[in-house]
């Protein structure tokens, strides 16, 4: 086959395997496949570990620390006075460590790529969409980080006293909060990655941080109560207050509430002493919706700028 | 200025290089010899994966020699590491080393400190390189802002802030388009001017500048050194006469004509051109002893009523001296395994009329 | 064009290759510098660390001093935790700018340049700390500052030298440990990445970062006798705090500064071993320049 054999009107010929460059227009076909070659690219990466009892270590004990700085801080004060924290604060923790692996998800990844292996410009004129690639690579540390939320709340119910029925689980509950927390924790992510195409590469601590912000107002280690009123506020607009307060309450029905409680802005103003689970689902849905528009169109924002000021490609270090 | 006469800026005994990579070791080096004279413009030409990179790595301090010994103006590069980094600096091509967020004068005086300038000492040797470099125009732009032939200029500025007695350039004008490539030379031959007693050990793998730039080359594949000698010696290898092609208004007798005068060994014809325009021409190539049988040549085509539209030399180029020494061309593969080359993107340059004839061209009318 | 070639003549290689100690100690100080001045301009050039760095870990260090809040515990521990708060801001100094630096800096092709000049690696990672340290400081300064402020933290130091001696010798050990770990790090190559995530939440928690760290028993002995941070930190509550109930269990802070200096000098010539060792090891594979191990 020579270049004569071609038909006229461009590379569309099976004869020549049958690429077809046109056919390349963003079907779902084709952002599906760009998601998965994405995520399993981002595994490889991830999971490359040359001593795999390295890697079950980082598995295990970054998130169980999290946990243990917390039960040791209530032991401290209360002397083992109060089981119902214990279980509060290990829910929240492991929860937690899942918040912070999502959020670096895809910040990271744009900061690898940009800086240390110098593919975020060839990932960027490809066909697939930029989002998309990126939403895949994230997959695998959001993936690693509910491996590690799943250990320490296994941690907690083995050798933490954590009381744990499984027969009292609300399954339906946990499936619903579970699909629409990890959406907003994407949506949060894509908000890192875009403030990460902005700015330079020692803005790795910047996902970290970004969760240890959001810790203050979730409800993920204390009840919300124990903040000033507008704080209260500004949690309840949170996705991940309604998602912590979901996964709580269909692993430990009837425990305690970080939303509701004496002194809390929710029981104040819906007279409740905790939310039911479907105004959770429906807070949860409703803050989630809003956090991933918005992440939408700030990455897109983001990503002009980046585009306008020649940041794609430039390495950064200092 | 007084230099040990006895010490070589480069000796190299034996040097082997092994890297043990998967799925078998390379050898990227295979007891290397080499002596480079101070003061010398020495050159190692090969394709890539030759082992040039690898050799002026251990000469650097940078690797370790499997086997072997290296000394730079006698300081043993494994055990007198310190004293080589305060004597040399390096430039390789396509570096992107550096700190974005600074600007050239910036980068360039953080570097000076490193060689332990005194702060506004290294800030007025800056602003000279600068200039000399030709980047005035650039001195407060950011260092992620330059283009690829300004970055390069930027790191030979920060390759002289030392002043060093030994200069090693691998590849320096990688990547670089004809007219950067050629500002690059020209420094390097203009600072080699300023300071004639320096050493500059340069790797390339384009003739042209090896031919241009070097007293002596080593031309190396695959961890071997294949020859050594000047770029004239080297090409003599390969042809011993003066090869010249005419192109002559007519020829009567044909090219047996000119066989008989002393001097030329062989004649024979090349082509016959018609440009349509009721003008046609005969060319020749003539192989002669040498250059002086010209005279008699020219005098003979004088004498027969001919009249020499065009006369240009041939001469051979380094690669026609690697193609008679390995039995193949730069870009050709070879059937042997290919010693790792740490971070080279593959050159645009490497193209077909850069290892062609070298001409010079006299039209007569 | 020449005079700018010829800069400081001298008549032979060996004499410009025998520099005398002044020489050598001028150049790693100089070299201290010009390593730290990218850091610090960076900072002055792309801002985003001061809401990033400063406002975010605040309302992180907010959050342990609502959990102890909420468990209603003495005010002394609220103060604990905005001790450890500001203090998280040099370990992590230490670990994402030291500790894996060395790393990034072959990734970027600095690597080769810093081992091809005269200076000592060390001068250049000591200028790395010192460019991060203004960062470091002004973030554990603001945390300190508008926690102390806002949630009323009263200290009551009646040994202020001692207080700073025992700071500055925590800063020099933690230096230290990063330039041990950087030498390190650089030989485990990707691996470096992972386990600069490994050093973060579990050294928060053996350090003691939001309790006092003898309350760990056995773990917290261990902790102050291997981590500068634990014995750093726990040496400087009980000095800012003194007149609060603090635990028993741990050393004076006496002792505690004796330790300090011990683990400085420990880990600087472990540094300067590690780096020697790792450097020939590097020379030895070929790993200064290969990027992606």
């Amino acid at each position: 086959m020579t270049a004569r054999d071609l038909p006229v009107d461009g590379l569309a010929s099976p004869a020549w395997g049958g690429f077809d460059p046109a056919r390349t227009r963003g079907s779902g076909g084709d952002t599906l496949r760009s998601f998965a070659v994405a995520a399993r690219l981002g595994w490889q990466m991830e999971a490359n570990w040359t001593d795999p009892v390295l890697f079950f270590i980082y598995s295990v004990a970054k998130p169980v620390s999290s946990a243990l700085i917390l039960v040791v801080m209530l032991e401290v004060i209360s002397g083992g006075s109060r089981p119902e924290f214990r279980a509060f604060v290990v829910v929240g923790s492991a929860l937690w460590a899942f918040v912070v692996s999502g959020i670096a998800g895809l910040a990271w990844s744009i900061l690898e790529d940009r800086e240390r292996y110098r593919m975020l410009r060839y990932v960027y004129v490809s066909p697939s969409d930029f989002l998309v690639v990126l939403l895949g690579r994230g997959l695998a540390r959001v993936a690693v980080g509910a491996m590690g939320a799943a250990i320490t709340l296994a941690v907690g119910v083995v050798a933490l006293g954590v009381p744990f029925e499984p027969g009292r689980i609300d399954w339906p509950l946990l499936g619903v909060v579970m699909v629409l927390g990890l959406t907003s924790i994407v949506a949060i992510s894509v908000v890192m990655a875009a403030i990460c195409l902005q700015t330079r590469q020692e803005s790795w601590s910047y996902p970290e941080a970004a969760a240890g912000a959001l810790f203050l107002v979730s409800g993920a280690v204390f009840p919300l109560a124990v903040l000033p009123q507008p704080l209260q506020f500004v949690g309840l607009l949170t996705p991940l207050t309604w998602w912590v307060e979901g996964v709580r309450q269909s692993l430990f029905p009837g425990g305690l509430t970080a939303v509701g409680g004496e002194g809390s802005f929710f029981t104040a103003v819906a007279g409740l002493p905790a939310p039911a689970p479907a105004q959770i689902v429906l807070f949860l849905l409703a803050t989630g919706t809003v956090a991933t528009l918005a992440s939408i169109a700030v990455f897109r924002a983001s990503d002009r700028r980046a585009k306008d000021r020649g940041l794609l490609d430039q390495t950064t270090g200092s | 200025m007084s230099l040990s006469p006895d010490l070589p800026a480069i000796d190299v005994r034996g040097i082997r290089r092994v890297y043990n990579v998967k799925p078998h070791p390379v050898v990227a080096l295979q007891g290397v010899d080499l002596e480079v004279a101070p003061g010398e413009f020495f050159g190692l030409l090969g394709p890539n994966g030759a082992g040039k990179t690898t050799l002026i790595k251990i000469l650097t301090t940078l690797l370790l020699p499997s086997s072997g010994t290296a000394r730079i103006f006698g300081f043993d590069v494994e055990r007198q590491t310190k004293q080589i980094r305060r004597i040399m600096n390096m430039v390789a091509g396509g570096e992107q080393s550096g700190y974005g967020i600074l600007t050239v004068r910036e980068q360039l005086w953080m570097f000076s400190q490193f060689y332990g300038l005194p702060s506004k000492d290294g800030w007025r040797r800056v602003d000279e390189l600068i200039e000399a470099v030709g980047l005035g125009e650039q001195r407060e732009q950011r260092v992620a802002t330059l283009s690829t032939g300004q970055r390069q200029k930027m790191n030979f500025a920060r390759g002289l802030l030392n002043d060093p007695w030994i200069f090693f350039l691998d590849e320096p004008t990688l990547g670089l388009d004809v007219s950067a490539a050629r500002a690059v030379r020209e420094l390097i031959l203009a600072w080699k001017a300023a300071v004639p007693g320096r050493t500059v050990l340069l790797t390339t793998h384009y003739m042209a500048e090896a031919d241009e730039l070097c007293d002596r080359i080593a031309i190396v594949d695959h961890g071997r050194i294949l020859a050594l000698g000047s770029p004239e010696e080297l090409k003599r290898r390969v042809q011993r006469e003066s090869v010249f092609r005419l192109e002559l208004d007519r020829l009567d007798g044909g090219p047996a004509a000119l066989r008989r005068l002393p001097g030329v060994v062989g004649a024979t014809s090349a082509s016959i051109q018609d440009d349509g325009r009721e003008r046609q021409s005969v060319e020749v190539n003539l192989v002669l002893e040498d250059d002086t049988a010209l005279g008699g040549v020219v005098g003979a085509l004088a004498g027969i009523g001919s009249h020499i539209l065009a006369l240009r030399k041939s001469e051979p180029s380094l690669e026609d001296v690697f193609v008679e020494l390995v039995g193949r061309g730069f870009d050709e593969e070879s059937d042997e395994h290919e010693p790792p080359d740490p971070d080279r993107t593959p050159d645009p340059r490497d193209t077909a009329h850069e290892a062609g004839e070298r001409e010079e061209e006299q039209a007569l009318v | 064009m020449s005079a700018a070639f010829n800069y400081r003549p001298t008549a032979s290689p060996q004499e410009a290759a025998a520099w005398t100690r002044r020489q050598i100690l001028a150049t790693d100080l100089r070299a201290v510098g010009g390593r730290a001045y990218p850091r610090v301009t960076g900072m002055f050039r792309e801002k985003s660390w001061v809401f990033f760095e400063i406002l975010l870990p605040f309302l992180a260090t907010s959050a342990f001093v609502f959990v102890y809040r909420a468990l209603q515990a003495p005010p002394e521990y609220v103060g604990f935790v905005v001790l450890g708060g500001a203090m998280t801001a040099f370990w992590l100094n230490v670990i994402w700018m030291m500790a894996q630096q060395l790393w990034w800096e072959k990734s970027q092709g600095n690597l080769e340049l810093y081992f091809a000049a005269p200076m000592n690696i060390m001068a250049v990672l000591f200028g790395m700390a010192v460019g991060g340290f203004v960062m470091s400081s002004t973030r554990a300064v603001a945390v300190l500052a508008i926690a102390t402020t806002l949630y009323g933290v009263s200290f009551a130091i009646d040994q202020w030298f001692l207080l700073i001696a025992v700071f500055f010798l925590t800063l020099a050990a933690l230096y230290g440990l990063g330039m041990v770990l950087a030498g390190l790090f650089l030989m485990w190559g990707r691996e470096a990445w992972h386990l600069t995530q490994l050093m973060i939440e579990p050294v928060y928690f053996v350090s003691g970062l939001n309790f006092p760290v003898g309350r760990l028993g056995i773990v917290g002995s261990l902790a102050i006798s291997l981590l500068p941070l634990a014995v750093g930190l726990d040496a400087m509550r009980q000095l800012a705090f003194a007149d609060a109930a603090y635990p028993l269990g741990t050393p004076s802070p006496e002792i505690e500064a004796l330790i300090l200096v011990g683990m400085t000098v420990f880990f600087l010539l472990a540094a300067r071993l590690t780096l020697r060792l790792l450097e020939r090891l590097a020379r030895k594979e070929g790993r200064l320049s290969v990027r992606w191990q």
